[in-house]
């Protein structure tokens, strides 16, 4: 394997050092561009108490392009889609390289904190969050009790 | 094939992506059988409403002439943005400056980013609506080669 930028060894090194408040992100051993990751669902949000499981690639090209990220816990939410793409911004076209892994994560994080229905990837979820919220939101916690680790 | 088929055909299996993609439908297998026809690249291009074919990059002839920041004048203990390197640790750092917002990055890190995006990275300042006219182009260009090779 190629060495690793010394930019990922540095991200890579902070993150375990001065971790993100409920985010963890552990490096692969045998792929150190590849991320194992957990977020928290955020007080208040009705993906409180549950951990969702994520999965962060660095492709060869970062950090001149996004990082690769995506759910592989099932979620209730307009701006994930059912394969667990995320539609932020950020991962695509608004993407920096003075940005790095954790601020994308910390984004995801405020993503499931305020869910955007007028942007949606997941049509379905979004129709059904703009006509009935609440509705949308106890389906949100409902799946959250299913398919997401518990927080204790 | 002419580019022009080419693009007809991209242009109907955009389409076509599309539809399978249509609330209306609601079909798991149906979305899940467009991811599959489609690489993930174009997937992500034409999710974001295919626009990153827009995005254009800022000409070599802008890029050479960004302003390079003399060595008296780099911070020499603080690091470039996009590789974290500390432009004290290159023996002769190349150092460029960018025209409005005057952030500092290595000369080779920012080219890379300007080719294919007219931002800035810190500020995301629209960087290459003004040209250096007053820059000695051959003279940066010789430059560039040096410091791909100390
Ligand atoms: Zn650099
Ligand atoms: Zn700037």
């Amino acid at each position: 394997m190629a060495s690793l930028p010394k930019r990922i060894i540095k991200e890579t090194e902070r993150l375990v050092s001065d971790p993100v408040p409920g985010i963890t992100a552990t490096p692969h051993e045998d792929n150190l561009r590849y991320f194992q990751v957990t977020i928290e669902g955020p007080a208040g949000s009705p993906y409180e108490n549950g951990i969702f499981d994520l999965e962060l690639y660095l492709p060869d090209e970062y950090p001149m392009e996004a990082p690769k990220v995506r759910f592989l816990t099932k979620i209730y939410h307009p701006n994930i889609d059912r394969l667990g793409r995320i539609c932020l911004d950020i991962l695509k076209t608004n993407w920096s390289p003075a940005l790095q892994i954790r601020t994308v994560l910390l984004s995801i994080q405020a993503l499931l904190a305020s869910p955007n229905p007028n942007d949606p990837l997941a049509n379905d979820v979004a129709e059904d969050w703009i006509k009935n919220e609440q509705g949308a939101k106890n389906k949100a916690r409902e799946w959250t009790e299913l398919y997401a680790h518990k927080k204790n | 094939m002419e580019s022009t088929d080419r693009r007809n055909m991209r242009t109907q299996f955009q389409a076509l992506f599309d539809t399978l993609r249509d609330p209306q439908s609601n079909s798991y297998l149906l979305e899940l059988f467009a991811s599959m026809i489609v690489s993930p690249e174009l997937q992500e291009e034409w999710l974001n409403g295919g626009d990153s074919n827009k995005v254009k990059g800022c000409s070599q002839e802008f890029i050479d002439s960004l302003p390079r920041v003399p060595r008296s004048e780099i911070p020499l203990k603080e690091s470039c943005p996009i590789c974290y390197e500390k432009f004290g640790d290159d023996e002769y750092p190349l150092v460029a400056e960018l025209p409005h917002c005057h952030h500092y990055f290595d000369v080779q890190c920012i080219s890379l980013w300007l080719s294919k995006h007219a931002t800035c990275p810190l500020c995301r300042d629209v960087v290459n609506q003004k040209t250096f006219d007053n820059i000695d182009l051959s003279k940066a260009e010789l430059e560039e080669d040096w410091g791909m090779y100390s």
